[in-house]
């Protein structure tokens, strides 16, 4: 057993893990987004909640990220508003993604 | 209605704040295209470099904290309110690193006070997990927004009478601090106004480098810091960076 090379490889884990962590909170981050005055994360929960509420009504309430209910009038807007800040934020989540799979090769 | 960013830099005898000050206004400027006004001292402005629009308001700074025998002026936020020439102001400190616009999402909302309260150790160690013990929970004054209206006042008015009375107010919270933080005051004037329940919070983490953590290169879209042997990096995302050798970087 190469002694150095384990090493090698779980310092490589290590940085790769700590790595990823970086780029999934950066990609939390990036999926906030002010509408209406007020502020929402558009995550896969934001986004299939409004798919759903519009699917019945033309204009419903949702709740923002400190818990304070909004009307939502425009809900095609909202929709591809969410829709475009959470695939901007998970394009890049990926590009990172892709170089740790690479350094671990 | 106005809105822009509010710094505070003041050199002190071990570190150049001037320094890291350049690097933030030229970062904001290029990605929050906000107006900036930086709060200073005549003595901190003279060694600038024209940093093209940007605004001055010249203050004599209180005597700040000390720790391992550096000095740092940064006790001055409190009269943040009064200093603001904007409607709606995002106050920052010089070394949170904004190498992305997320901060602009922040001036496009009706709150009229944000500010965060968790941070995101980008050493991957949890080391900003240790202040649970104070009896309030606590926030980071880092960044933070304010529109001006009667209610904010009266937040910076609170925090200016616990600051007079920090000492009284550091053991009723159990926050046992020995050095005067920012963080604190806010944490304690936000609990009082807020009727001790809760308020409204920037619903993210502030990533930040730790102390331990020396930043080696800086560029436009991102930083690169070295920790014992490990060489790590981060593009596209802001950063608060602790250590302030950053200065000579």
């Amino acid at each position: 057993m190469d002694i150095r090379e384990l090493k090698r490889q779980s310092d490589l884990s290590y940085d790769i893990a700590i790595a990823k962590r970086n780029a999934l909170e950066k990609a939390h981050s990036r999926q906030v987004m002010a509408y209406n005055g007020h502020l929402f994360r558009a995550n896969p929960q934001t986004i299939c909640l409004v798919r759903t509420l519009m699917a019945t009504n033309s204009s419903f309430f949702i709740m923002d990220t400190n818990e304070n209910p909004v009307e939502i009038k425009d809900a095609d807007d909202f929709l591809n508003r969410l829709i475009a800040r959470n695939q901007e934020a998970l394009n890049a989540y990926h590009q990172m993604y892709q170089t740790f799979t690479r350094k671990s090769d | 209605m106005t809105q822009g960013v509010l710094l505070f830099c003041f050199d002190t005898e071990h570190t150049r704040y001037h320094r890291i000050l350049e690097r933030c206004v030229g970062l904001i400027k290029k990605n929050l295209k906000s107006q900036i006004t930086v709060v200073t001292d005549f003595e901190t402005y003279e060694k600038l470099k024209p940093l093209g629009c940007v605004n001055y308001k010249f203050i004599e700074p209180e005597l700040g904290n000390k720790l391992n025998g550096r000095t740092w002026n940064n006790v001055d936020r409190h009269m943040a309110y009064e200093l603001s020439p904007y409607d709606t102001t995002l106050v920052m400190d010089i070394d949170y690193f904004c190498f992305s616009d997320n901060l602009v999402q922040l001036f496009n909302t009706d709150y009229d006070f944000l500010v965060a309260n968790q941070a995101h150790d980008l050493s991957g160690r949890n080391t900003f997990d240790l202040r649970k013990w104070s009896m309030i929970p606590m926030v980071w004054a880092t960044v933070l927004v304010f529109k001006k209206n009667q209610r904010v006042r009266k937040i910076f008015d609170t925090v200016k009478y616990i600051k007079k009375n920090y000492s009284y107010f550091n053991e009723m919270y159990r926050v046992y601090a020995r050095n005067l933080r920012n963080d604190y005051l806010f944490a304690m004037a936000l609990q009082q106004i807020n009727g001790f329940i809760g308020y409204p919070k920037i619903p993210f983490a502030l990533a930040t480098l730790p102390p331990d953590c020396e930043v080696v290169k800086v560029t436009d879209e991102g930083l690169v810091w070295r920790r014992k042997d490990q060489i790590s990096y981060v593009e596209g995302q802001d950063v608060h960076v602790l250590n302030k050798d950053v200065a000579n970087v």
